[in-house]
């Protein structure tokens, strides 16, 4: 085997070289997987230190609470200190040149949190720490902040952010105004973090750089006027994580082999959400938190002892909660609403800022007499009566039975407060003590529990003070907020309950002889003990290990990279195939002879498979290696050229042993497979034909089976396009692309038909059709020729039809911007409506901005914060962005929806008002998010946790089609508020206005509202940044699909050199009979130019039905002139092939092909 | 019809040598005889003697290292090379031991091909070459590929081939080479047929005593020298 090896040398050479590629390709595309799911874990190890867990929460809680969590025993056997941490959002503002950055992470930080990533933390906590003379306190800044501010150390920044509020701000308590609402900070940096560590850090999963600032702990905390208190905990595992012990070891980069310790550390299976170490967290959280935690806060009185909350109003959770453990002590119970009625009226006088209170009648004696003016108690309630007290009696002139109006706020859809009135009927007068003049039943509202008198009220809703009376000031003298009027529970619920809850405090009446003092106790114990963190608005979250899970990756990139090279290594292995057969065929006259002297065909075919195997296992090893340079290549491409797709420069090679591997044994088997082939093909030939040379099996596969091939793809190929015509649904492109591939291969089976045809009748009479004909010499290889053109057509044109540019077109109602010319997030959310004048004139705006908004229409939108669901993140999503639609907007509708549940020839955006079952909500997201990020499709369940911690599933019921929405999902605003009523206000933006105007409107907005982060963009940049991606993986797409096509136009050379010098002798014979070498040059150029042309276009044909759904959709624009273009290079490809390949043959001596063949 | 024996072939002092690195390989030595239209010539020699070189060189399709070759006084030397191939074209048949039909055309196809050299073949040319077949007994043939013939039938397609352009030299080189006698026979008679028909210069390269005895006039070579017979 050695001597045939060394003799046949250079065939051999080829063949070893043909398995290197096919194996370094394959191989690479694995790697390059293992690079990309490496680097996301060297990121998520680096940004988050030490951290494993962390404990967050939308309310503020008390900054000791990590000390009491780490007493806790069973804490500390596996945790090490928690740090406490302020973390908020917000923006950046350089003092002196205004420049501006929006998602700004601010991080209020103390000594334990820095030691997360700090061995010794000192140094930076100096850096924060205010030296003397410094006008400001001290913020430490990130590099990517520093560079987007173009800041250096000593420059002053402003740092603005959401102010914090116990009172939802979208309940009547809640401050709107501007000043309330945003905090903001004059800081002085004194240090840049690299970006790497500390100055990585961030909980959320995202390969892109974090702009981030830190701020003392007692700073932030004093800013936000929230002095002890912070809103996350991280936490640490005893000792350090197996995760983290393996982070330890220096970033790979650039090192070829991974240890495979490390590997394996980071393959092991993240932990689950819950269970094991979360839950022993969970629990410590249970026993070690306060009723200050939570938010609550209990109050004993002389009889009975009452829960409040800080947010003025009890959570419907806690108020169940509650009751069920005042059952198990045998506690009367009496919720209590409290309302501000703007004014009572009766009889035409009027009683204004009133008090009413809503409560179980009768009342039980345990919490105070309620009783009527004539000595007896006040009876039990029915709805809509209402019982004044004397005083609010007189004013009104109103006896029993008599009408009071009763005006108040409610607020609305837009979080703005509208004016109700109702009815109610007198049912009694009662005496003003006793309950009746319990001041405690009204809660502290902001502005105006403090006030000296009613004239200095400064509530966070509109007073007209002009209404207030004497006699007003005379009651707020005596009794300050002291309700005026009772209703009975069930119509106080009904006029004022929210979205928050219809609880304002429940009170709790021990019905035996037990010790006052210890039952509140023993209520409060049980009320710890049964609140879960969910409930009580803590999210725990194992961020190390899900940051782990999610850099599996939403793409897994190995598969991606194998689907790019997939031309790449099929032309590899054709041209392996070809090479070996050619090698094979150089030796017909060896295996003849073998065969003649009797040796067996199966021992044949043994020997030269065997040669073919070793020759194959040298270019398995090679390509092995070269895979490692094609993965790092990749690598260098991701990270400059095609940076787009990837959003991050810290991409490096990551090698696991598995993948060479697996990437080797695949290729190989390929490669096996290619070689018997080839070895089969040239075992069909008769040995006497071997013994005179010939290598072609003079029987040739009959027409019927290439009729067959035909036929049968054409009518599968047929069925698919009706049935995709006929469906309207995300399966629709698939099957327009699987029966493109049928085109594809009925058109070479056509042209098989065609090749192997018998000429009758037509005869041949000019060199034009002599060169048509002459593709019919060996219709194996002209088919084989063929293919790889058409198949790397098809490829372009499918390829080329998909990317796309945006024009003003996009500006239609029905395409991806849905019409909409700018969109805007702002950091912080805003309450006001920026659509009408009012709402701009409370956000500061000034009436000469008016002309600015004509034409103009704002929709905003409820965002809640999550991860980016597009393909702009590489992080598999765990918890994606959701938005809150409105009901105006889904009333416009507008862009283009990919696939609906149901048809919705109207307006799909109604199915968001769907009904489904408990805890299910219809949802419209992306095609391409849904599909390709989140793996789910129509009808498909996303799986996420509503703000009271229970499961809740968003149903999706439209898919919509290249839209801006591809970072979010897409809810109704009323199925928002429902699950997550403590997000209030809006932070997203569509902004319908005229594109001139655009570019004007996008600066003032911004312009006005900088201190909520407003940032607009125009949503065709948003859609091109999406589309930039999409473009550039097609690119990557393309340059692999280059390569194959520059190693299938090889293949296409060697074969019509291997055709020319097969014909020497008939070549040979033509020139003999006149025939110029120019003429026959021309005959073989025009010959390789049908097949080329056939080659186009079946491929390209077949290409253009794989896309036409595509190609029919409005705004698809094919890029005609740069895939002609495309197209013609193909073209010249294969046809300087054939120039090259007809000079080699040129040059072999024609007269002794006239002796022999 | 027969023409005048105007037409005539001229090979005057024609010597061919080959280079090999620093050695100088002479296969032909001074060589000359003439030759007119309506004669036949016989050339035989052992193997490597020059038999085919010098039937290459009088077909125009290799140059005399020295000395000339005309025909119909015409030194295709002077020639250029589309005035060569045209001249070849239109003056020279060949038939070679290898019949060298193209698999994929049929057998009227490859007995048109040196037709189509120059432009489209038209119906004259077609109805020739349906007359050559019929000439050579191929008539019931013509739609058939080279693949379904035998080796006799294709070496006398081979010959229409040769004849299609009515050349006024008929070059073969061992015709009959890989025929077996009785085929080599009928091949034979069929070729001296047609020569007498068509009155051209008939030029054999052959090892066989028995198809040399029926040519006119006979030249052995013999180390690069021409003997007659």
């Amino acid at each position: 085997m050695l001597r045939s090896l060394k003799y046949y040398w250079r065939i051999q050479l080829a063949v070893m070289l043909g398995a290197a590629t096919a194996t370094a390709v394959l191989t690479g595309a694995l790697l390059v997987g293992d690079s990309v799911r490496g680097s996301l874990r060297d990121l998520t190890l680096d940004r988050l230190g030490r951290i494993d867990y962390a404990v967050l929460s939308e309310n503020l809680f008390r900054e000791d609470l990590a000390r009491d969590l780490s007493a806790r025993p069973e804490y500390s056997a596996r945790f090490d200190t928690a740090a406490s941490a302020l973390l908020l959002s917000g923006t950046a503002i350089q003092a002196a040149t205004q420049s501006r950055a929006t998602g700004v992470n601010i991080c209020g930080a103390d000594e334990q949190f820095v030691a997360l990533f700090e061995a010794s933390p000192d140094s930076l906590m100096q850096q924060l720490t205010r030296k003397s003379g410094q006008p400001f306190p001290s913020v430490i800044i990130n590099a990517a902040l520093q560079q987007e501010l173009n800041a250096k150390v000593g420059d002053e920044i402003l740092l603005a952010f959401k102010s914090y509020s116990e009172i939802p701000r979208a309940s009547l308590l809640g401050s709107k105004e501007t000043d309330d609402v945003l905090e903001s900070m004059r800081l002085t940096i004194t240090h840049i973090l690299p970006n790497r560590g500390l100055g990585r850090f961030g909980l959320r999963p995202q390969q892109h750089l974090p702009r981030n600032a830190f701020v003392l702990l007692p700073t932030l905390q004093h800013a936000l006027g929230q002095e002890g208190k912070v809103n996350a905990m991280l936490v640490a595992a005893k000792g350090a994580s197996e995760i983290h012990k393996a982070s330890s070891i220096p970033p790979l980069r650039g090192v070829l082999l991974d240890t495979t310790k490390v590997q394996n550390l980071k393959n092991t299976p993240p932990a689950p959400l819950k269970g094991g170490v979360l839950d022993v967290l969970s629990q410590s959280l249970q026993t070690a938190w306060q009723l200050e935690d939570l938010g609550l806060r209990l109050q004993s009185y002389a009889s009975f002892f009452s829960l409040t909350s800080r947010e003025l109003i009890l959570k419907p959770s806690v108020v169940g909660l509650a009751q069920t453990i005042a059952r198990d002590l045998q506690l009367s119970t009496q919720p209590i609403l409290t309302y501000l009625a703007n004014t009572m009226a009766a009889h035409g006088r009027m009683v204004p800022y009133s008090t009413i209170t809503a409560l179980p009648t009768p009342v039980p004696a345990l919490f105070g007499s309620l009783q009527l003016r004539e000595g007896v108690a006040a009876p039990r309630l029915e709805d809509d009566e209402v019982l004044l007290n004397e005083w609010a009696a007189q004013e009104l002139q109103a006896t029993v039975g008599d009408t009071v109006l009763a005006s108040y706020y409610v607020v609305g859809a837009r979080e703005e407060l509208t004016t109700q009135t109702h009815a109610l009927r007198v049912r009694g007068i009662v005496q003003q003590k006793g309950l009746a003049a319990d001041r405690s039943l009204t809660p502290p509202i902001p502005g105006v529990e403090n006030a000296e008198d009613m004239q200095a009220w400064e509530p966070p809703f509109p007073v007209d003070l002009k209404l207030i009376r004497p006699q007003d000031e005379v009651y707020w003298d005596e009794h300050g907020a002291t309700p005026k009027a009772f209703v009975n529970d069930s119509t106080g619920r009904r006029l004022w309950r929210s979205r928050f809850g219809e609880v304002s405090a429940i009170r709790f009446a021990a019905n035996g002889d037990e010790d006052p003092a210890a039952v509140p106790a023993e209520f409060a114990k049980r009320l710890l003990a049964a609140s879960t963190p969910e409930a009580a608005g803590f999210n725990l979250q194992s961020v190390k290990s899900q940051g782990m899970q999610s850099a599996a990756g939403a793409t897994d990139f190995g598969m991606l990279f194998i689907g790019f090279s997939i031309f790449l290594i099929a032309s590899a292995t054709l041209l392996l195939g070809m090479l070996f057969r050619l090698g094979a065929e150089q030796r017909a006259r060896e295996v003849g002879t073998l065969l003649a002297v009797g040796y067996s065909l199966r021992n044949v075919r043994g020997r030269l498979f065997k040669e073919g195997m070793f020759v194959a296992l040298l270019g398995t090893i090679l390509g092995t290696l070269g895979a490692l340079a094609y993965a790092w290549l990749v690598m260098i491409g991701l990270r400059t050229w095609w940076v787009e797709a990837v959003g991050t420069s810290f991409l490096f090679l990551h090698v696991t042993p598995a993948s060479l591997i697996i990437g080797a044994l695949c290729a190989l088997v390929i490669i096996a497979l290619a070689i018997w082939w080839a070895v089969r093909q040239l075992g069909k030939i008769p040995a006497t034909a071997l013994l005179r040379g010939v290598t072609q099996n003079a029987e040739r596969t009959p027409i019927r089976y290439a009729r067959m091939v035909a036929m049968s793809a054409s009518a599968l190929a047929m069925l698919l396009l009706f049935v995709a015509l006929a469906m309207d649904s995300a399966s629709s492109a698939g099957l327009f692309f699987g029966s493109g591939a049928l085109f594809l291969i009925a058109g070479l089976g056509l042209l098989s038909m065609r090749l192997r045809q018998r000429r009758t009748g037509a005869i041949v009479t000019t060199r034009l059709a002599m060169s048509a004909r002459n593709n019919a010499r060996n219709p194996g290889r002209s088919m084989l020729s063929a293919a790889l053109v058409s198949c790397a057509c098809f490829i372009i044109v499918a390829v080329g039809a998909n990317r796309r540019e945006f024009g003003r077109e996009a500006l239609q109602k029905n395409s991806g911007t849905g019409g909409f010319a700018l969109m805007a997030e702002s950091d912080a959310p805003l309450y006001h409506n920026l659509d009408s004048v009012a709402g701009r004139a409370a956000l500061g705006f000034a009436e000469e901005d008016s002309s600015l908004f004509h034409d103009t229409k704002i929709f905003p939108l409820r965002l809640l914060p999550g991860e980016d669901a597009s393909c702009l993140n590489l992080y598999q999503p765990q918890k994606p962005r959701v938005l809150g639609v409105t009901r105006e907007l889904i009333a416009r509708g507008g862009f283009q929806f990919h696939a609906t549940s149901r048809d919705s020839a109207t307006n799909a955006w109604r199915l968001l008002e769907t009904e489904l079952e408990p805890n299910v909500i219809p949802a419209i997201g992306d095609f391409n998010s849904v599909q390709w990020i989140l793996h789910l499709g129509l009808g498909k369940d996303l799986v996420m946790q509503n703000e009271r911690g229970e499961e809740l599933r968003l149903r999706f019921v439209g898919l919509l089609q290249s839209s801006i929405f591809q970072s979010e999902l897409l809810i109704s605003e009323e199925n928002f508020l429902k699950h997550f009523p403590g997000q209030s206000g809006y932070s997203y933006f569509l902004i319908a206005t005229p594109p001139d105007s655009a570019a004007r409107l996008s600066q003032a907005l911004e312009s006005a509202l900088h201190r909520y982060g407003f940032d607009a963009a125009s949503t065709i940049a948003k859609l091109a940044s999406f589309q930039a991606v999409e473009n550039t993986y097609l690119s990557v797409f393309q340059t692999i699909g280059g390569l194959g096509l520059l190693l299938g136009t090889l293949g296409l050379g060697l074969i019509l050199v291997r055709n020319v010098i097969e014909r020497r002798g008939e070549l040979a014979t033509l020139r003999a009979f006149g025939f110029l070498q120019a003429v026959l040059m021309k005959m073989l150029l025009l010959e390789n130019s049908f097949l080329l042309l056939w080659g186009i276009l079946i491929g390209s044909g077949a290409a253009l039905l794989a896309v036409a759904p595509h190609l029919v959709r409005a705004g698809a624009l094919l890029p005609w002139l740069s895939l002609c273009l495309t197209l013609l290079l193909v073209f010249l490809a294969g046809f300087l092939a054939s120039v090259v390949a007809f000079k080699v043959a040129a040059h072999a001596p024609l007269l002794p092909a006239l002796k022999e063949e | 019809m027969q023409e005048p024996n105007l037409i005539y072939l001229k090979a005057s002092q024609v010597t061919k040598y080959f280079e090999s690195g620093s050695r100088r390989v002479e296969v032909l030595r001074d060589l000359s005889f003439e030759i007119s239209s309506g004669q036949s010539l016989a050339i035989i020699g052992p193997s490597g003697s020059g038999k085919s070189t010098l039937l290459h060189l009088l077909g125009t399709l290799d140059r005399p290292s020295a000395g000339t070759i005309t025909l119909e006084e015409v030194n295709p030397l002077h020639l250029s090379e589309p005035e060569l191939a045209k001249f070849r074209n239109q003056t020279i048949g060949f038939v070679f031991q290898e019949h060298h039909l193209l698999p994929q055309y049929s057998v009227l196809e490859n007995a048109l091909l040196p037709a189509f050299a120059f432009g489209k073949c038209d119906t004259a040319v077609m109805a020739h070459a349906r007359e050559l077949l019929q000439r050579v007994g191929l008539a019931h043939r013509l739609e058939h590929f080279p693949a379904e013939l035998s080796g006799g039938e294709r070496q006398r397609v081979a010959v229409a081939r040769a004849l299609i352009n009515r050349p006024r030299l008929l070059l073969c080189d061992e015709p009959t080479g890989n025929l077996d006698r009785t085929t080599a026979l009928s091949v034979a008679a069929l070729l001296f047929e047609l020569h007498k028909e068509q009155n051209n210069i008939l030029i054999i390269v052959t090892h066989s005593a028995e198809l040399a005895s029926r040519c006119e006039r006979r030249y052995e070579l013999r180390e690069g020298a021409c003997f007659a017979v």
